[in-house]
């Protein structure tokens, strides 16, 4: 289990303009390969300013020595993405995360990849691995305007007619229920845009041949918070979590930080182990049986007993 | 406090320009009426700065405001918002600003010398686009302050430079100060169990949003 979690070293070798509001890294091991990943794999990302933010792998998993990630400029968040855009400079150094995947790719005979907008960057790889290994794959790439769309001319050229662009601005929306009534049987959708898209991917497609990636949590209504206590299983401490605070956050205040990323339950950067007690799941992650995140989630049992 | 028969002369303002001097050209004129990519990039990198404000009658204030680097918002280069997180619910900057809205704000950045100064008139407001945009640990904070910049310049490092504030050295200076417990109860007057004290006051610096 992590606690402290383990980073890499990176530099900013290129800033390049992908789109309007949308520029590329590529952040470069200074000193040799930097960690291993799959296609709809994302790095959190320690910017100068002190807020981490998550952005997926674009480039080539088969390029060890650098990493891509694609950042559109969204002025009315925090500031992850305005500080990329706006301050970041080539040769600075950036800590980034080991890469994590909770979108990995299923084998299957056929693929359909759906995109929206910045959400291009999760699918590229897999596009990319599904035609390499010779799959019938396909892209739908959707975004305001040809000019807000990153890697667009890239992908047309390599992947030629496998990729369909659309500009909403000229076509409208694609017609995405056309597309699930022609869905070849044993074909997987991956779907990664904005939560518009993703509402009309689940109306479109079967719902277990549809793999989906957010970029915002889902606005929810839980039950009200109640206090509990959290167990630290290795130290012995018991850490009581009043209702008005985050178990992430109680953790940290008595001394047993848990690294943190996006605090909203979708990067899954503050993933823990559970060993007794029910977890009350609120995250957007899908927790794997044993396992919670402690940013938003918390707990139907009065206690929980944690592998910390 | 009172100031009587040992109260210090009062210098006239002719004779404190004479003592002082003119300031150069240069420094006039590095006085900008708007936000440059320079003083942005500065407030992009300060997590802390100060805040001026007086009311109708002059009684002026100045209070600490602080956060995460970039926290003061950058609207366009004649408007800044900064977000009103929780203190010690006296508001008293919004008090002043209701009467007199006129602000001064000193920027810092850890281990730069110079200082960038900002100056404006300010008012509040809850424009749900601005504050998203200072949303930390899942909260929003019900109000911003927005600042009409009027002034930015950059002020010279020697006041940091004589004050070794950023000196590590100088955090030894903390030794000497006593503990927050013991001033309140002093000042109070108040006979209180410290540990409970140090306890409550723990309990609120951890809610820090």
């Amino acid at each position: 289990m992590q606690q402290t979690q383990q980073m890499q070293q990176t530099v900013v070798d290129h800033i390049d303009q992908a789109a309007e509001d949308v520029v590329s890294l590529v952040l470069r091991g200074p000193t040799g390969p930097l960690a291993p990943w799959e296609p709809g794999a994302h790095i959190d990302v320690a910017l100068p300013n002190w807020l981490t933010r998550q952005y997926s792998l674009c480039g080539d998993p088969a390029d060890r020595d650098a990493y891509r990630i694609a950042i559109r400029h969204d002025p009315l968040t925090r500031g992850g993405s305005e500080y990329i855009h706006r301050f970041l400079r080539r040769g600075r150094t950036l800590d980034v995360s080991l890469p994590r995947n909770h979108f990995p790719l299923v084998s299957a005979p056929e693929y359909l990849f759906v995109a929206g907008g910045i959400g291009i960057t999760s699918v590229m790889p897999m596009l990319r691995a599904a035609v390499a290994s010779g799959t019938p794959a396909s892209l739908l790439y959707v975004g305001r305007s040809k000019a807000s769309m990153p890697f667009a001319d890239e992908l047309t050229s390599r992947y030629g007619d496998r990729v369909r662009v659309v500009a909403t601005d000229q076509e409208g929306r694609p017609d995405l229920a056309a597309l699930g009534s022609m869905l070849p049987p044993r074909a997987l959708v991956y779907c990664c845009g904005p939560a518009s898209m993703l509402d009309a991917a689940k109306a479109a497609f079967p719902a277990e041949r549809l793999r989906m990636e957010r970029f915002h949590a889902v606005p929810r209504q839980f039950v009200p918070n109640t206090e509990f206590e959290a167990v630290c299983a290795r130290s012995g401490q018991t850490v009581r979590v009043p209702a008005d605070e985050s178990l992430l956050d109680a953790l940290t205040h008595a001394g047993r930080p848990v690294v943190a990323g996006c605090r909203e339950g979708i990067c899954g950067s503050c993933e823990l182990t559970v060993l007794d007690g029910d977890p009350e799941h609120r995250d957007d992650i899908g927790a794997s049986a044993g396992r919670m995140y402690a940013c938003v989630s918390r707990a139907s049992s009065p206690r929980l007993v944690l592998d910390l | 406090m009172t100031h009587t028969s040992t109260r210090p002369r009062r210098v006239s303002p002719a004779e404190v320009r004479a003592r002082v001097g003119e300031p150069e050209a240069m420094i006039k004129a590095k006085v900008l009426d708007r936000i440059d990519d320079h003083s942005r990039r500065f407030i992009a990198h300060s997590p802390f700065l100060t805040m001026a404000t007086a009311d109708a009658t002059g009684l002026a204030d100045c209070s600490p405001r602080g956060d995460y680097p970039g926290f003061a918002k950058v609207l366009d280069d004649r408007t800044l918002a900064l977000p009103d997180r929780p203190g010690n619910k006296m508001a008293d900057s919004f008090h002043n600003l209701a009467e007199n809205d006129g602000i001064g704000l000193l920027f810092l950045v850890p281990g730069v010398r110079e200082t960038l100064r900002v100056n404006g008139r300010a008012y509040p407001t809850d424009e749900p686009d601005v504050l998203a945009r200072m949303q930390t640990e899942a909260k929003r904070p019900e109000l911003a302050l927005v600042v009409e910049v009027a002034e930015v310049f950059f002020h010279c490092g020697r006041a940091l430079i004589r004050s070794r504030l950023w000196d590590p050295a100088s955090q030894a200076l903390a030794d000497e100060i006593p503990p927050v417990s013991e001033v309140v109860t002093a000042q109070l007057g108040i006979d209180i169990d410290p540990a409970a004290l140090v306890q409550t006051l723990e309990e609120g610096y951890r809610k820090l949003y």
